[in-house]
C-alpha cells in the first residue's frame, strides 16, 4: 500500500491542479449558463495572465504583481474581445461560438509566439518554504494555490447571492428574456460576467505559471482538463464546477501515484462514464438555447 | 448517359484539375491534400448535413492509422489489406462509441470527442507502449510489398490510388448529399422534433451518419499510413484536433467540394506561411474568426455561387445545389 507521506503530497497536489482547473471552469461556466455560448478562448487569457506574470516577475522580481497584472491583462483583453467578436455573435447557435473562439485562441497564440517566442520560460515560485502536515513537507505555495481559490469561491458565491448584479446573472441563467423585460441591461451584464471569466482565467495562469514551464501552446494543454472539469460538473453550475474539479485534480494526483499513464486517462474516463448515466453532467440542468 | 455525366462531371472535373496540378505542384503536396481532404470530409459532413461539431476526429483518423500499422508491422505485407483493416478497425469503434455518443447535445458530442482521441493519445503513447513502441512509432515502410497494378510503396503511384479512393468518397457523399438519408441528416440538425413526427428516428439518422463519417476518417488515417510507412501517437494528439474543423470552415461548411479546396487552401497557406513568417497559427486563427463573422461560408461557399454564374448562366440550374439547400 501507499505510504502516507505520499497520499499527503498527492492530495495536495491534486488540489492545488484541481484550484486551477476550477478557476478557469467557473468562468466557461459562466458564461455557459448567461450567454449560452462555449467560449474556449478562455484559455488563452490563461496563458496571456501566465505570460504577464512572466514578465512582470522578471521585471519586479515580484510573482504577486505579475499575477495582479495577470488578472488585469486577461480582463482587459476579454473586454475587448467581448466587444468586438462575441457581441455580434451571442445569437448564434453553440458550435458557432464555439468555432469562433477556437479561431480567437489560435490566433491568440499567434499573438503570444509574436511577442514571447516559442520558448519555454521558467517562472519563479515566490515562496519556496514548506509547511509540515502529519510528517510530511508540503509546499506552502500550493496551499496558498488552493486557498486563493477557495476565497474565489466564496467571492463568487457572494457576488451572485448578496450583489443586484449578481442576482441579475444568477435571473439570466434561469431566463435571459425575463431579466430583460425586468429593465436591466443585459448587455452590460453579458460584458460583466465576460470580463469576470476572463480576469479569472488570468488568475488561474498567474498562479499556474510558477508550477509548471509557460510556454506558448500551454492553453490548448489544459483545454481538455478545463473542459472536463466544466462538463463532469454540468454547464452552467458553480457548485458542480467545484465538486468537479477536486474529483478531477485527486484522479489526476492520485492516479499518478498508482499507475502513471493512469494519470491522463482516468479522468476522460470517468467523464465518459459520468455523461453517459447522466447526460448534463453531474449539477447540470437541460439548458437550452432559446 | 447524359444524366450520368451530369451527375458525375463536378466530381470528374474537380479530380482531373487535381491530377493536372501534379504538372507543376511537387507530388509530396498533393497527396497531403488528398488524404487531407478525406481527413476533414468526415468532419464536414458531421458539422455541416448533421450539425454535430467533432473535435475529436484525430482519435478514429489514429484508429484507422493503427490498424493499418499494426497488420504491416505484426502480420502482412499488402498495402491493400493494410487499408482494408484500418477501415474495418475505424467502423468498428465508431460502430462501438457512437451509440453512446449519438445521444449527447452537439456541444457535449464535440468534447466527448475531443476526450476520445486524449484516451487514444495516452492510450498509444504510455498504456500499450509495449505494442505501439510508444513515442517512437512504428516504422514499416520496408515491410509493404510492391503490388502489381498500383505500387503503393511508390508516391506517383500512390498519387493514382489516392486520387481514385477520393472520388469514390466523393462520389459516395454525393449520392448521400442526393439521397432520403442525406435529406434526413439535414432535418435531424435543423429541426429533429419535425423529423421525428415524420416517423425517422433521430438517433438511428445520427447513428449512421456518426458511422459513416468516422469510418472515412479512418480511411484517412489508413491512407496516411501506408503513405509515411509510419506512424506515431503524435497523431491523436489534441493539439491536432482542430485541424479538421478548422479545414471544414475554411473550405465551406457541408458544400461538397468545400473540403478539399480547404484541404488544399489549408496546407498551401501552412507551407507558406511557415516559410514566410513562421507564425502561421496568428494567420490561421484570425482569419477563422473572420470567415465566422463574415457569413461562414469560407472559400468554397464564397466562389460557388460566382461560378456557377460564370459558367451556368441562363442555360440550365446548377446541380451541385447543394449548399443551396442547407438553409442558414
Amino acid at each position: 500500500m501507499m505510504d502516507t507521506q505520499l497520499l499527503i503530497s498527492g492530495v495536495i497536489f491534486g488540489l492545488s491542479i484541481g484550484s486551477i482547473y476550477f478557476l478557469m471552469a467557473i468562468g466557461l461556466s459562466l458564461c455557459f449558463g448567461l450567454m449560452r455560448i462555449i467560449s474556449l478562448d478562455q484559455l488563452l487569457y490563461y496563458s496571456i495572465g501566465a505570460y504577464i506574470t512572466y514578465s512582470l516577475s522578471l521585471a519586479t522580481g515580484n510573482v504577486w504583481l505579475g499575477v495582479l497584472g495577470g488578472v488585469a491583462v486577461g480582463g482587459i483583453t476579454a473586454f475587448a474581445v467581448e466587444r468586438l467578436v462575441f457581441r455580434r455573435i451571442y445569437e448564434r447557435e453553440l458550435t458557432f461560438s464555439m468555432i469562433t473562439s477556437f479561431g480567437i485562441l489560435i490566433g491568440g497564440i499567434g499573438v503570444i509566439k509574436f511577442f514571447w517566442g516559442v520558448v519555454p520560460r521558467p517562472v519563479p515560485v515566490p515562496t519556496m518554504s514548506q509547511i509540515d502536515i502529519i510528517g510530511t513537507d508540503v509546499p506552502v505555495y500550493r496551499l496558498i494555490v488552493v486557498g486563493v481559490a477557495a476565497l474565489v469561491y466564496i467571492g463568487i458565491w457572494l457576488f451572485l447571492n448578496r450583489t443586484i448584479i449578481g442576482k441579475a446573472i444568477r435571473a439570466g441563467i434561469e431566463d435571459v428574456e425575463h431579466v430583460e423585460g425586468l429593465g436591466i441591461n443585459v448587455s452590460r451584464l453579458f460584458t460583466i460576467t465576460f470580463i469576470i471569466a476572463g480576469a479569472l482565467s488570468g488568475l488561474a495562469g498567474g498562479l499556474h505559471a510558477p508550477l509548471i514551464m509557460v510556454d506558448p501552446a500551454m492553453g490548448l494543454e489544459v483545454l481538455a482538463f478545463v473542459f472536463m472539469v466544466v462538463i463532469i460538473g454540468g454547464l452552467g453550475s458553480i457548485k458542480g464546477t467545484l465538486i468537479s474539479a477536486f474529483i478531477v485534480g485527486q484522479v489526476v494526483s492520485i492516479g499518478s501515484l498508482i499507475y502513471a499513464p493512469l494519470a491522463m486517462m482516468a479522468p476522460f474516463a470517468i467523464m465518459l462514464l459520468i455523461l453517459l448515466i447522466k447526460p448534463t453532467g453531474l449539477y447540470g440542468s437541460t439548458l437550452v438555447k432559446k | 448517359m447524359i444524366k450520368a455525366f451530369k451527375w458525375w462531371w463536378g466530381i470528374v472535373l474537380a479530380f482531373s484539375l487535381l491530377g493536372l496540378s501534379r504538372a507543376f505542384l511537387p507530388l509530396a503536396f498533393l497527396n497531403e491534400v488528398i488524404i487531407f481532404s478525406i481527413y476533414t470530409i468526415g468532419c464536414s459532413f458531421l458539422l455541416g448535413r448533421v450539425g454535430f461539431i467533432s473535435f475529436g476526429q484525430p482519435a478514429y483518423l489514429a484508429v484507422g492509422a493503427y490498424g493499418t500499422a499494426f497488420y504491416l508491422f505484426y502480420f502482412g505485407t499488402n498495402p491493400y489489406v493494410g487499408l482494408l483493416v484500418g477501415v474495418l478497425s475505424g467502423l468498428i469503434v465508431s460502430g462501438i462509441v457512437g451509440p453512446l455518443f449519438v445521444k449527447l447535445r452537439s456541444d457535449y458530442f464535440a468534447l466527448v470527442n475531443l476526450a476520445l482521441a486524449v484516451i487514444i493519445f495516452y492510450l498509444m503513447q504510455k498504456v500499450l507502449a509495449d505494442i505501439t513502441k510508444g513515442d517512437n512509432g512504428l516504422w514499416f515502410l520496408t515491410n509493404i510489398a510492391s503490388t502489381p497494378v498500383l505500387d503503393l510503396g511508390k508516391p506517383s503511384h500512390f498519387f493514382i490510388f489516392a486520387l481514385l479512393v477520393a472520388m469514390a468518397v466523393w462520389a459516395f457523399y454525393k449520392y448521400l448529399d442526393d439521397s432520403i438519408f442525406g435529406a434526413c441528416c439535414l432535418a435531424t440538425k435543423i429541426n429533429e422534433d419535425k423529423l421525428k413526427f415524420l416517423g425517422y428516428s433521430n438517433y438511428s439518422v445520427r447513428l449512421l451518419a456518426f458511422i459513416m463519417a468516422n469510418t472515412t476518417t479512418a480511411l484517412a488515417g489508413a491512407m496516411y499510413a501506408v503513405y509515411l510507412g509510419f506512424v506515431s501517437p503524435e497523431m491523436s494528439s489534441p493539439h491536432r484536433a482542430p485541424d479538421p474543423v478548422v479545414v471544414t470552415i475554411l473550405g465551406g461548411v457541408g458544400t461538397l467540394y468545400g473540403p478539399l479546396v480547404g484541404a488544399f487552401a489549408y496546407t498551401g497557406m501552412k507551407d507558406a506561411i511557415s516559410k514566410l513568417i513562421g507564425n502561421w497559427e496568428l494567420f490561421i486563427g484570425f482569419l477563422l474568426v473572420f470567415i465566422m463573422l463574415a457569413g461562414e461560408k469560407g472559400i468554397w461557399g464564397t466562389l460557388q455561387p460566382h461560378l456557377e454564374k460564370l459558367f451556368f448562366w441562363k442555360k440550365r440550374k446548377p446541380e451541385t445545389d447543394s449548399s443551396a439547400k442547407a438553409p442558414r
